[in-house]
């Protein structure tokens, strides 16, 4: 599902960010990415994701090479393969949770009758189905991540990137969040976390790979943070 | 791809901004307006010197005297010439009601000459300007002592040449739609800048929903389009405004004139009409050019 081979990335600032990383993800693993800040965990998403190229190596995506793709129509439909969620949960503060939601299928395009059934039948999912209607200032940071996780989920994409989904979030919070992605996990997702989060690293028990100074230190199935 | 979208998200951006897009639009409407006004004095300085030559370039004047058979044949002898485009003959009554329209603005002229004063004359355009000089050949003249021309055809005077006063007048022309074009270039730059700003500052405003759009895979033009239409109907709103504030100065600064000068001629509702394309197309180029550089560097996927 996801491969990096021999892949480098230098910033403009000359930091080396990943150096010659090479990782085979398969469909519907769950991949922790550790390491300390500055690791390169961000990079490899960003690279996933084709905000950045690699300086050298390629990413595949799919079966598909991210290098080849047409930024008017490639890349596009590559990020519509991948659900994204974020420390912060990037939730539009003037939308509510409905149309938070509803906007990620509006902007590719989906017809209405679509965005009707698909929106309350994955709030439902995450657990808000009561909640359409709140915009997110009303709703809890837990609360507000599971509707950025239902944004990430609702075009039923390939591989869910997750960068720090847990960062901002107290320890139970954490653990409710750990287990909406472990339920969609379990539905055929491949998910890729990258954290600090130790806990929940050695709790889950999922495959872990370890990145310090740019390169993968450690890539263990069923593994612990360090 | 839903239309309201686009719409709904147009109008939320020229909302959110509104003091901006307004000065956008005004610029634009002044810059138009600008642009068809040179258009307009074009068009008007072209009536007046038609209407005071006929783009005469060549007069070849006629006795007095001259039966109407030597005037066939100097007609005759003009036309056959290859430089010669159109050669009329202008009569007595002609000329005569031909001077009172261009001394209209000195009636001593007129009351003080009767009509036998003002000489029959073939009035000659060039089909090429550089080619004058078969007319006095053809003719037979020379220049006398004095440089007026003496010609051995029977029943010709004299001949003008005309051409340096029309290509004074052309200049003249020249000189002033380059000015107002000048200026009307400088003034459609700004529009430019400006629509292209509040572009700018839309996609500012609205950058949190653009990474968004972006990481769920929405296209290049999903995003733009909104934009592209803000700008568009920005441009366009300054158009039609330009427009009717040209129609409004025809109708209340140049038709007031219409009875004043009577050898005036003046530029007609078809003249404004047929200039509102051209500032239509302009408007269009703004907000073409606007939506290019405004949205250059901050889409990138």
């Amino acid at each position: 599902m996801i491969s990096l081979q021999h892949v480098s990335k230098t910033y403009k600032n000359d930091v080396t960010a990943l150096d010659d990383v090479s990782i085979e993800i398969e469909k519907g693993e769950f991949v922790f990415l550790v390491g300390p800040s500055g690791s390169g965990k961000s990079s490899s998403l960003r690279l996933l994701l084709r905000e950045d190229d690699p300086t050298h190596g390629e990413v595949f995506v799919a079966g598909k090479n991210l290098a080849k793709l047409s930024a008017w129509s490639g890349v596009p439909k590559l990020r519509r393969n991948l659900g994204t969620v974020f420390q912060d949960f990037k939730l539009l503060q003037d939308k509510t949770v409905f149309e938070n939601v509803s906007f990620a299928l509006e902007v590719i395009g989906k017809p209405k009758h679509v965005i009707d059934h698909r929106v309350p039948e994955i709030l439902e999912y995450v657990g808000l189905g009561d909640k359409l209607n709140n915009y997110p200032d009303e709703l809890s940071g837990g609360e507000q991540q599971r509707v950025s996780i239902a944004r990430a989920c609702v075009n039923r994409p390939l591989v869910l990137l997750a960068d720090e989904p847990t960062g901002n979030l107290d320890p139970n919070t954490s653990v409710d969040i750990m287990r909406l992605l472990d339920k969609v996990n379990k539905i055929g997702t491949t998910v890729v976390m990258a954290t600090h989060d130790q806990a929940i690293v050695d709790a889950m028990r999922k495959r872990v790979i370890e990145l310090d100074r740019g390169k993968v230190v450690r890539d263990q199935s069923r593994g612990v943070y360090s | 791809m839903r239309v309201e979208y686009y719409f709904r998200e147009t109008a939320s951006g020229i909302r959110r901004n509104g003091t901006i897009a307004f000065g956008a639009v005004m610029t634009a409407f002044i810059a138009l307006f600008l642009f068809g006004l040179a258009l307009l004095i074009r068009r008007e300085i072209a009536l007046v010197i038609e209407s005071i030559t006929g783009n005469v370039q060549v007069q070849v004047y006629v006795d007095d005297n001259a039966s109407q058979e030597t005037i066939n044949d100097i007609g005759g002898v003009l036309s056959q010439l290859p430089a010669v485009e159109t050669a009329e003959y202008e009569n007595q009554q002609e000329a005569c009601d031909r001077a009172k329209v261009i001394f209209a603005a000195n009636p001593t002229i007129i009351e003080n000459t009767t009509c036998a004063t003002w000489p029959t004359s073939f009035r000659v355009t060039l089909a090429d300007t550089s080619q004058y000089a078969q007319i006095p050949a053809a003719l037979g003249c020379e220049p006398d002592a004095t440089g007026q021309l003496t010609c051995t055809q029977p029943g010709v005077s004299t001949v003008r040449d005309w051409r340096d006063v029309l290509d004074r007048l052309s200049a003249i022309t020249t000189a002033v739609s380059l000015g107002l074009f000048g200026l009307s270039v400088i003034m459609l730059v700004s529009a430019v800048v400006l629509v292209s700003n509040t572009l700018r500052m839309g996609m500012f405003a609205r950058r949190k929903e653009i990474s968004i759009m972006r990481l769920v895979g929405a296209t290049n033009w999903r995003i733009r389009v909104p934009f592209l239409i803000e700008g568009g109907s920005e441009a366009l709103l300054g158009a039609a405004l330009a427009v009717v504030t040209l129609f409004l100065g025809k109708v209340f600064v140049v038709d007031q004139l219409a009875g004043k000068i009577v050898w005036l001629p003046l530029v007609r509702n078809s003249d404004v009409l047929s200039v509102m394309p051209w500032v239509i197309v302009a408007a269009i180029f703004v907000a073409a050019v606007a939506g290019t550089v405004g949205m250059r560097r901050y889409l990138d996927v």
